[in-house]
C-alpha cells in the first residue's frame, strides 16, 4: 500500500488519465443498468410488485396474459389445492383514455386496464383517495403518473372505442404494465370493456386472463394436474412471458455484458502497460530483496484504490445525471443494482491486474541490473 | 559460525548455442568482516556473474557460497530473496533508485519489504542519511539529486537493513573524479566502521587505494593481484584494467 500510494501521489497525471477512463466506463455501466432497470420496471412493475408467487395460465399460452383465457370458477378450485394460501383472478387489456371530447394529441393517453377483485391481495396500496369497491364498478384506481397527463382525483374519462367511462377515485404508485400506466378496475367492469364484442370470450364463463396464487411451497405440476388445461409458472417466468420483455431486457443486458468485457480488456491492458514500464524498477527492488508478493500487493492495492475512486465518482455522476434527466425517462437506479455493478467492476479491475501480477512474478532481478554477461 | 563471505570453488557455465561457455572457473575468495575488496578485470571476464552469485541473484553451477556460515546453494528462491533483503546490501552502477520515492522513503521501503517500519528504523535511517551528508535532502526525489547524492542514497539504502555483506557494482560509473572519490571513501568508511564484508567490482583504477585487497578477474579466473598497502602503488604502476 505504501509503495502504491507513493506512486499515485507522484505520478498524478498518469493515474488521473486512467481514472478518467475508468470513471467513464463506470458511468456508462451505471446509466445503462439504470436504463435497463427503468425499462423493465415500466414494462412489468405491476407484475413485479404483485404479492403473488405463482401464476396459472391457460395451457399453451406461453406464459402470456394476452394469450390466456381461463374461467373464474377455477379460483375456488385452486384455493383448495395443497400449499396454496390464496388465489385471485386477474385480467389485462390495453386501452386509450380520452380526456373529455378533446381531439388534441396530449389528451389521449395509453393505459393498461387490469381487472382484479376489489379487496384481494392483488389490489395495491392506495397513496391518495380510496380503494376499489364491487358496488361501484366504474370507480377505478390509477397509477400516479396519470397526474402528469392531467388526470385528477374524481375525474371521469372515456375509453377510446368503447362506451364505458371510468372515474378515478384513488391513485397508486409504481404500477406500470407494457410501458404504460395501469388503471385497476373491478373484474366485472374489466370484462365489460374487454369482451364487448360478442364471442370474444370464446364461450368461457366469467373469463379472466390468469389466476395469481400465493404460497411459497406451491408445486406447479400439482396445480397443472388438478386444474384441467392450465399451465402454472413462477411470477418471474410470467414477467419473462410478457410480449417484448425478454427482447428488450436481453438487448440491454447484452450491451452491459459487452461493456464489462471491453472494460476488463481496456483496464487490463492499461495496467499491463504501466507495469511493463516499471519492469526494471521492479527488478531492482527484487534484487535488493523485495518478494514477488510484496510487489504484487503494491500493484493490486494500487488498482483497488484507482478502481474504488473511479467507481465512487462514477456513481456520483450517475446520480447527478439521474437528477437532471427528463421526468418521463425510464431510468431507475436502486441501491442493490448500483452495489452489484460496483462490485462487478471492482472484481473485473482487480482480475485484469492479475496479468500484470503474473508479469511481476516472472521479472528476473538479474536482468534488471542490466549487466548479464 | 564464520562471519563474512566465503566462496569456494565456484564455477558457472552458460549454454550459448551448442557451445558451453564457462563464465566462472573455480573461483574462490574469502572476505572477512571489515574487509573491503576490489575485483577488477576487462568486460566479459565474468565480474558480473561473480557478483550475481555472491549476491544470491544467481545459483552457481558448482561450488559453495557461504554467507555467515550459511550455505546458499541449497536455498529456495524465496529464501534467497530474503537473504538479499536481510544480509546483502547492493550498491548498483547507476544507483537505481525508485523514481517516486523521496530519499527517506528509499530507505524505509526496504524496511517495508520485511514488515512494519518501527520508530527505531526511522531513527537509523535519519542517522545513516545524516552520516552520508544527506540530512537536508530527506524529502528530495531522485530527479532532484546530483549523481553523487543518488549514489550516497544508494549506499544508505544498502546499509539500512544492517547486512553483513556489501556488494558494489561499478558504483562510480557515472561520476566525475571528485564525486567518485567521495562515494568510494564513504563506502570504505562505512565498511570499516560497521564491520561489513564488502566487494566492489570496478573498472576505475582511481578507486583501488581505498581497498584492502585487489583481485583480478580474467576469463573467469580470479587471482589476488595486490594486497593492503601495495594497493596504493598498484594504481601508479599500470597493469590493472
Amino acid at each position: 500500500m505504501f509503495l502504491a500510494m507513493k506512486e499515485l501521489m507522484h505520478s498524478k497525471m498518469r493515474f488521473l488519465m486512467i481514472v478518467i477512463i475508468f470513471v467513464l466506463i463506470a458511468w456508462l455501466v451505471f446509466i445503462l443498468s439504470g436504463l435497463g432497470n427503468g425499462l423493465s420496471t415500466l414494462a412489468a412493475s405491476t407484475f413485479k410488485n404483485m404479492k403473488a408467487d405463482y401464476v396459472v395460465f391457460e395451457q399453451g399460452s406461453q406464459s402470456s396474459m394476452s394469450k390466456s383465457l381461463l374461467s373464474e370458477h377455477l379460483v375456488a378450485e385452486a384455493e383448495r389445492l395443497q400449499n396454496v394460501r390464496a388465489a385471485s383472478p386477474m385480467g389485462s387489456t390495453m386501452a386509450t383514455a380520452l380526456k373529455g371530447q378533446s381531439t388534441k394529441n396530449e389528451d389521449k393517453v395509453d393505459i393498461a386496464i387490469i381487472g382484479i377483485n376489489p379487496g384481494s391481495f392483488l389490489e395495491p396500496a392506495i397513496v391518495e383517495g380510496k380503494g376499489l369497491s364491487s358496488g361501484h364498478p366504474t370507480d377505478v384506481i390509477a397509477n400516479v403518473t396519470m397526474k402528469d397527463d392531467g388526470f385528477r382525483l374524481g375525474d371521469t374519462f372515456q375509453l377510446d372505442g368503447s362506451t364505458e367511462s371510468l372515474t378515478i377515485i384513488g391513485f397508486v404508485e409504481n404500477q406500470t404494465y407494457n410501458h404504460v400506466a395501469v388503471v385497476f378496475t373491478p373484474m366485472a367492469e374489466w370484462r365489460k370493456i374487454t369482451f364487448a364484442a360478442p364471442g370474444s370470450d370464446k364461450g368461457v364463463a366469467d373469463p379472466v386472463n390468469a389466476i395469481m396464487l400465493q404460497g411459497k411451497d406451491i408445486d406447479p405440476s400439482t396445480i397443472n394436474s388438478k386444474l384441467s388445461s392450465t399451465d402454472t409458472v413462477t411470477r418471474a417466468a410470467a414477467v419473462q412471458g410478457m410480449p417484448g420483455y425478454k427482447e428488450e431486457n436481453g438487448s440491454i443486458m447484452m450491451m452491459l455484458a459487452f461493456l464489462l468485457a471491453i472494460s476488463a480488456f481496456v483496464l487490463g491492458v492499461f495496467f499491463y502497460v504501466i507495469t511493463m514500464q516499471k519492469t526494471s524498477q521492479f527488478g531492482i527492488m527484487k534484487a535488493i530483496g523485495a518478494s514477488s508478493g510484496f510487489l504484487s500487493k503494491a500493484i493490486i492495492s494500487q488498482v483497488f484504490v484507482l478502481s474504488l475512486t473511479s467507481i465512487v465518482v462514477g456513481i456520483l455522476l450517475t446520480y447527478g445525471t439521474a437528477a437532471i434527466m427528463p421526468k418521463g425517462m425510464p431510468f431507475k437506479l436502486d441501491t442493490g443494482l448500483v452495489v452489484n455493478y460496483s462490485v462487478i467492476l471492482l472484481i473485473i479491475a482487480v482480475l485484469s491486474s492479475l496479468v500484470s501480477v503474473r508479469k511481476i512474478m516472472k521479472i528476473d532481478p538479474l536482468k534488471a541490473l542490466g549487466r548479464v554477461e | 559460525m564464520t562471519k563474512g563471505l566465503r566462496i569456494s570453488g565456484v564455477s558457472q557455465h552458460f549454454a550459448e548455442g551448442s557451445n558451453r561457455i564457462t563464465a566462472l572457473d573455480q573461483v574462490s575468495i574469502t572476505v572477512e568482516p571489515g574487509e573491503f575488496v576490489a575485483v577488477v578485470g576487462p568486460s566479459g571476464s565474468g565480474k558480473s556473474t561473480f557478483l550475481s552469485i555472491a549476491g544470491a541473484l544467481l545459483k552457481a553451477s558448482e561450488g559453495d557460497v557461504q554467507l555467515n556460515g550459511q550455505n546458499m546453494s541449497k536455498l529456495s528462491a524465496r529464501e534467497l530473496s530474503n537473504i538479499r533483503l536481510q544480509e546483502i546490501g547492493f550498491i548498483m552502477q547507476s544507483s537505481n533508485l525508485v523514481p517516486y520515492l523521496n530519499v527517506l522513503d528509499q530507505l524505509l521501503i526496504v524496511k517495508k519489504m520485511s514488515g512494519k517500519v518501527k520508530g527505531e528504523d526511522k531513527a537509523f535511517a535519519f542517522k545513516l542519511l545524516e552520516e552520508l551528508g544527506l540530512g537536508s535532502k530527506l524529502k528530495s526525489f531522485p530527479e532532484e539529486l546530483s549523481g553523487g547524492e543518488k549514489q550516497r542514497t544508494a549506499i544508505a539504502r544498502a546499509l539500512i537493513n544492517n547486512p553483513n555483506v556489501i556488494l558494489a557494482d561499478e558504483p562510480t560509473a557515472s561520476l566525475d573524479t571528485k564525486r567518485a572519490h567521495e562515494v568510494v571513501s564513504l563506502i570504505a568508511h562505512e565498511v570499516k566502521s560497521r564491520r561489513k564484508a564488502a566487494i566492489m567490482v570496478t573498472h576505475d583504477e582511481r578507486m583501488l587505494e581505498y581497498c584492502d585487497k585487489v583481485y583480478r578477474m580474467e576469463d573467469g579466473k580470479l587471482s589476488l593481484h595486490t594486497a593492503n598497502e601495495e594497493a596504493h602503488e598498484a594504481q601508479l604502476t599500470d597493469g590493472i584494467v
